[in-house]
Formats: C-alpha cells, structure tokens, sequence
C-alpha cells in the first residue's frame, strides 16, 4: 500500500524515476570496488608479517624462494596462496616473471612496490635480510596510518550522509507538512518540487565528500544516485504521512 | 603534476630509496628501480631521468631539472641531497633517514589535523543545509501565508518569491560544495 502510494506519488516527479533506475544499477556497481577494497586491504595488512617471516628465515640462512615456500605453506590467508601460485608458476617461467606476475595479481601498490624493491635488490645481490626487515618496519606504519584514517573518518563521513540525506528531508518535510499540508488548499507542489531537487543535490554533494574523506570517491559515485533517490522519496513521503496527520492550518 | 601527487608518493621513495642505498645498492640502480612504476608522478620523473641520461645528459644536470620543476617543498629537498651527493659525494644515507623521519612526521601531523579539521564538518553541512531550507521555504509560502494581509503592505507575489527560494536554494548547495571542498583540499594524500 505504502509502496503504491509512493509510487503514485513519483508519477509527478519523473527524475526520480530515473534516480531510481539509475541508482538501482549504482548499487550492483558500487560491490565490486568495495569488494577489491576490502581484499586489497586484507593482502595489505598481512604484508608486514609476510615480510618479517620471509627476513628471518632469509637470516637463518634460507635462499629468497625458500624462505617464500616456507611462509606460503605457513600461511592460510589469501597472500600465503598467492605466493603459493607464484612460486609454482616460477618453476614453469622464471623467478622474477612469477613475482611480476604476483605483484600484477595482487593490483595493490603496496606490494607491487615491494616485489620491484624485491626484484631489485635481489638483482644487486644486496643483504634481503635488512632490506624485507626494514619494508615490514615500514609497511607496519603506512598500514597502522591508512587504518587509523578510516577508523577515524568513517563514523563522520557515515554522520554526514545520514544527516543530509535522511535527517535533513525529514526535518523540512516536517516542517512544510506541518505548515502548509496537501489538505490545506495551499499551492506547494512548486516548493515541494524545488526542496527535493534541493535534497537530491545536497545527497550528491554528502555523499562525495563522505567518498573523499575517506578515499574512495570514485566507489561513492556508484551510490550517489541512490542516495539522492532516497532523499526525494523520503522528503515527499514524510510532508505527505505528516501533512495528513499533523497538518491542516 | 600536482604537489598533492608527488607529496602523496613522496615517503615511499624516500623509504625505498633508503632500503635500496642501505644494502649497498648504488644511486643509479636504486633510481632505475624507482622509475620502473608504483610511485606515480615520482615513478615517471626518475625514469626520464634515466632516459636523459642514457642519451648521454649528465645525471646532475637531469636531477637538477628535476628539483627546479619540483612543486612539492620535500621532493625537491629529496633531489636536492640526491644532487648534493652526486655532486659533492655526501653522506647520501643519513639525509635520506632524516628526511623521510621529516616527511613521516609531517605526514602524521597533516592527517592529525586533516582529522581534526574534518571534525564539525557534519555539523557546518546540517547547519547550512538546514536553516537555508527552513527560511526559504517558509519565504515561499509567504505569499499564501499572508494572503489576507495585502491590504496592509504588498505581498510579492508567487513567481518572485519563487525565483528567490531557488537562487537561495542553489546558493546553498554551493556554500555546502565549499565546505565540503577542505575535505579534498586538506587531503593529506595516503
């Protein structure tokens, strides 16, 4: 019943139904960078102890490969298979095209730059040891740096899109249901039109910068359509369950 | 080449270009490796360097261009001591453990202030979003509102009223979009 009504109610406001369309195909879109994110992040945060592991054997002794066959049979996170795979796949190739290969797969910076620092110094015939120990001290950082970002900024970001999309809509719908409801013979359907496009750009705008605060503006593209949908339809929802209720002035 | 690219790649390099140098790896070498990839703007700029001088520039020459079109205060402090040392031999390692000590300080500060610079931006957004809407609106009913009163004083009529809750409307939206800009703005670059 409720949905009926709201779909009524979008017969006289058509960007929304395109909102709606185009948001809906946001949503399928905005998964897979949230899901190559998260395993970026997973590979990324295990780096500094793969390094770790890989320098101590490397300082007991161990040769590059064998140090990495012994952490990748240790480990049974995604970057111990990965290294698994490279290894199995420098036995067909050579050394430094699996870990090119590895670093590829990867797509994370993080460990391209170690395979390169890697490739490198292994070239150079340079002490790995230190080398793998100082990226792990290194990387220990960068990541406690990148996580303590997040963890900061992401109960503000997530505050700034609730406010302005969900909190903002219903306070001014409150507020015109209240003043001028639909029963009150008042002409607001041409307020009402530019509130909504009002939240709608306001949406946009909260959800960006939430994406930017956080690094990831271009995965927040994908929602802002739906967000600003959401704010449309919640705006024209509440002035009308209000209106009906509150108003009549 | 934007001073938040080379900034945002900066302490890497300098961290790498420690590792490198540290375990007995030579300038050349450990420029090669940089400018391979992975350090962006940084990455391109190495490797052109190389380039030159394999077409037979001098290195010093090449770095010294390079610190002169530097946007960024710490890249060209960077290529300054890699200049320096080709030049003059200097102690390549300790300026490279000072510096990218520097950086990694400044860095922590720039996203301590980034944080608390982004503090009450909910509550700068909700105000603006807020109290603009509230004072138009109800500016766009006035017509209606005070349709009886017209014997008093003029009441505008719809159409103007409208005309400034809309340009009221946009105006906000811009004042939300500056505010929000300090959240790119201030990006510390991680």
């Amino acid at each position: 019943m409720v949905l009926l009504s709201i779909y009524e109610r979008m017969n006289d406001y058509p960007e929304m139904f395109l909102l709606l369309l185009v948001g809906l195909i946001g949503i399928g879109g905005a998964f897979p960078p949230i899901m190559e994110r998260l395993r970026r992040r997973k590979l990324e945060n295990s780096l500094p102890e793969v390094l770790e592991a890989m320098s101590s054997n490397i300082g007991a002794g161990e040769g590059l490969e064998q140090a990495m066959s012994r952490v990748a049979d240790l480990r049974k996170d995604r970057l111990g298979a990965m290294f698994k795979r490279a290894l199995q796949t420098s036995r067909a190739s050579s050394f430094d095209a699996a870990m090119a290969e590895l670093a590829l797969n990867s797509r994370s910076k993080q460990i391209q730059r170690v395979v390169n620092l890697i490739i490198t110094a292994s070239e150079q015939g340079a002490s790995l040891k230190d080398i793998l120990f100082d990226m792990s001290q290194e990387y220990t950082r960068l990541n406690q740096l990148m996580n303590k970002r997040e963890n900061e900024l992401m109960g503000r970001a997530l505050m700034i899109t609730i406010f302005i999309s969900i909190l903002l809509p219903g306070i001014i719908a409150f507020m015109i249901g209240a003043f001028a409801s639909p029963s009150s013979g008042m002409d607001v359907a041409g307020i009402n039109h530019s509130l909504m496009l009002f939240f709608a750009g306001s949406s946009i705008l909260a959800v960006t910068i939430s994406g930017r605060m956080l690094g990831r503006f271009k995965a927040a593209l994908w929602v802002v359509p739906i967000w600003a949908f959401v704010s449309m339809a919640l705006y024209i929802t509440l002035y009308h369950a209000i209106g009906g209720t509150f108003g009549g002035y | 080449m934007s001073e938040l690219e080379e900034q945002k790649e900066l302490l890497y390099v300098i961290r790498s270009l420690e590792v490198l140098m540290n375990s007995g790896i030579g300038l050349e070498a450990a420029i090669h490796s940089i400018g391979k990839g992975g350090y962006g703007t940084i990455s391109r700029d190495f490797s052109r360097i190389l380039k030159n001088v394999e077409k037979g520039k001098r290195l010093e020459d090449e770095l010294r261009r390079v610190m002169n079109s530097a946007k960024a205060a710490g890249y060209r402090r960077l290529m300054s001591t890699l200049y320096n040392n080709v030049t003059s031999n200097t102690a390549i390692l300790e300026s490279l453990s000072t510096q990218a000590e520097r950086e990694e300080y400044e860095r922590n500060e720039a996203l301590k202030k980034y944080i608390e610079d982004l503090g009450n931006l909910p509550e700068s957004l909700l105000s603006i979003g807020m109290i603009s809407p509230i004072i138009l609106g109800l500016l766009g009913l006035a017509p209606q509102l005070m349709a009886d009163a017209g014997g008093l004083f003029t009441v505008p009529s719809h159409s103007f009223v409208m005309t400034i809750m809309n340009g009221g409307l946009i105006l906000t939206l811009a004042v939300m979009a500056l505010i929000g800009w300090k959240a790119h703005s201030k990006d510390p670059g991680m």
